[in-house]
């Protein structure tokens, strides 16, 4: 059912202020996006609101918080491709701007991967009756589809192991994080891209490390980790290889100093002793703030 | 950065917003040093506001850590024409909070909100230079120029995650004096915060005022 002009304006404080029943929110948002007259009323009631957050008392969250939101964002995908831009919005090169009052179209999730399979009782009654060249084709199809299937779920095996992987690294780094004392660096390559982790200093010399998007190494290559002080040489920490799923954790027991960089590089073979640069990925241990 | 110093003067179209929208490029583009900076800006205040509304600690912590992933992943989706970084960002925090609180209510239906920009947190007109300069203090000032119904309405919704009709039946309230607090109350809100703001110089607009 369509809703009204009138309608909408008498929902729009309560819309404004996220206190309406998710079908009157979803018609008001329907009615925005589809309605020819302007509603300024929706602006200045959603232009109001935003103020009640001024007047909350500040609470500052406990410091072992921020290990925990680096940790769960370091575990993230990169974020989403920019959107394509709509009408009012800018083109993909930069964040988008707009003045519309109406929702952004949401984010599809990712289509499932569609295979075919084997249709019901009809189907199979009609491909009984075909030529018996059409019949092997069709089982050379379904062979073929098995093969895929199986290689589809090796694929996804793969994935899934390397994601579980990541994650209990992340979880090792955490663990260390959330520790009285402990240092937490986010590590990347340079300009924020490249290889990226993060990684834990604990008061007590352990230190851990997850890292994901690392270029696989190859025959007796190793990734060395680095702790380079302020005003001090780079120590080795010790070396890891890593396979073709680009992810990698490693502990080791180490002292390190306040503000001290881990920095990661690739050597042509272990116990280097001095770095080969580029660094592959750094970031620099702080403690959380208070 | 001192996030309390900075708590007001963040308005749209501020030096501190023109930052914070390059922060927010720079976690489009995947960095987590970007993110990291954010939260050193917001922390305090996003927790306070997940922490006013969820009345938990924990709970409080895990709509942080919830919404900042959502910062993460849909930075690219920003529009700045809607408001200021901080706004958008602590939308997510309000938006993921109302939801934590009513997963604890067994019988509310959750709004599905994959779409973390929400449409109605706007500044339009010239709303954002009066806005921009408040402080704390007259934001306060403002909000005890609303009655108490006034204000219970707008608290109930916008802190208690409760909707009108369910403000409706708590308070006893016909539903259509709850519409009317709330209505009345954004209204003295506004008209409060733009007087604290006068040398703007803008009236209130009446296309909707009187309704």
């Amino acid at each position: 059912m369509t809703m009204s002009c009138d309608t909408a304006r008498d929902l729009a404080p309560a819309f404004a202020l996220g206190a309406l029943e998710p079908a009157e929110e979803r018609a008001v948002r329907d009615h925005l996006a589809t309605c020819g007259q302007p509603h300024p009323e929706f602006e200045a009631f959603g232009g109001i609101v935003p103020y009640f957050d001024e007047t909350v008392e500040l609470v500052e969250p406990p410091a072992s918080l921020k290990g925990r939101v680096l940790a769960a964002v370091a575990a993230e995908p990169r974020p989403r491709a920019r959107r394509t831009a709509r009408a009012g919005e800018a083109p993909s090169g930069g964040l988008a701007t707009g003045t519309a009052a109406v929702p952004a179209v949401p984010i599809a999730a990712p289509a499932a991967p569609v295979v075919p399979l084997p249709g019901g009782e009809a189907r199979e009654d009609r491909t009984r009756r075909r030529s018996g060249a059409a019949t092997w084709l069709l089982r050379i199809a379904a062979v073929l589809a098995i093969a895929g299937l199986a290689g589809w779920n090796l694929l996804l095996q793969a994935q899934l192991g390397s994601a579980t992987a990541y994650d209990r690294a992340v979880a090792a780094v955490l663990e260390v994080a959330a520790r009285q004392g402990s240092q937490t660096a986010i590590l990347s390559g340079d300009g924020g891209r490249g290889p990226r982790g993060i990684a834990a200093v604990g008061s007590d010399g352990s230190v851990v490390l997850a890292m994901r998007e690392l270029d696989p190494t190859v025959g007796s290559q190793v990734y060395e980790a680095w702790l380079i002080a302020p005003h001090g040489g780079p120590v080795p920490l010790g070396g890891f290889q890593v396979g073709s799923d680009g992810t990698a954790s490693f502990a080791t027991r180490a002292t390190a100093a306040k503000g001290v960089i881990i920095a990661l590089t690739r050597e042509p073979a272990p116990d280097a002793t001095t770095p080969t640069l580029p660094i592959v990925s750094k970031g620099v241990a702080t403690a959380p703030s208070s | 950065m001192s996030e309390t110093g900075e708590r007001a003067r963040r308005g749209p179209g501020s030096p501190a917003d023109d930052a914070d929208r390059e922060v927010l490029e720079r976690i489009a583009d995947g960095q987590l040093d970007a993110l990291e900076e954010l939260y050193d800006r917001y922390r305090t205040m996003a927790y306070s506001i997940a922490l006013r509304i969820t009345n938990d600690g924990a709970l409080a912590e895990d709509v942080v850590q919830d919404a900042f992933v959502g910062a993460w992943r849909n930075a690219a989706r920003y529009v700045e024409g809607r408001g200021s970084v901080k706004t958008w960002l602590l939308s997510i925090v309000h938006h993921r909070a109302v939801d934590a609180l009513r997963r604890r209510r067994p019988t509310s239906e959750l709004p599905e909100r994959e779409d973390v920009t929400p449409p109605a947190l706007t500044l339009p007109d010239v709303w954002p230079e009066v806005a921009g300069r408040l402080l704390r203090l007259e934001i306060l000032s403002a909000l005890r120029t609303l009655s108490d119904v006034q204000r219970e309405a707008i608290e109930l919704a916008y802190f208690g995650g409760l909707t009108q009709q369910e403000i409706a039946r708590q308070t006893g309230t016909p539903l259509g004096t709850v519409k009317s607090r709330m209505r009345l109350g954004l209204l003295a809100m506004r008209r409060a915060l733009l007087g604290a703001g006068a040398d703007a110089g803008e009236g209130e607009p009446t296309l909707w005022a009187d309704r």
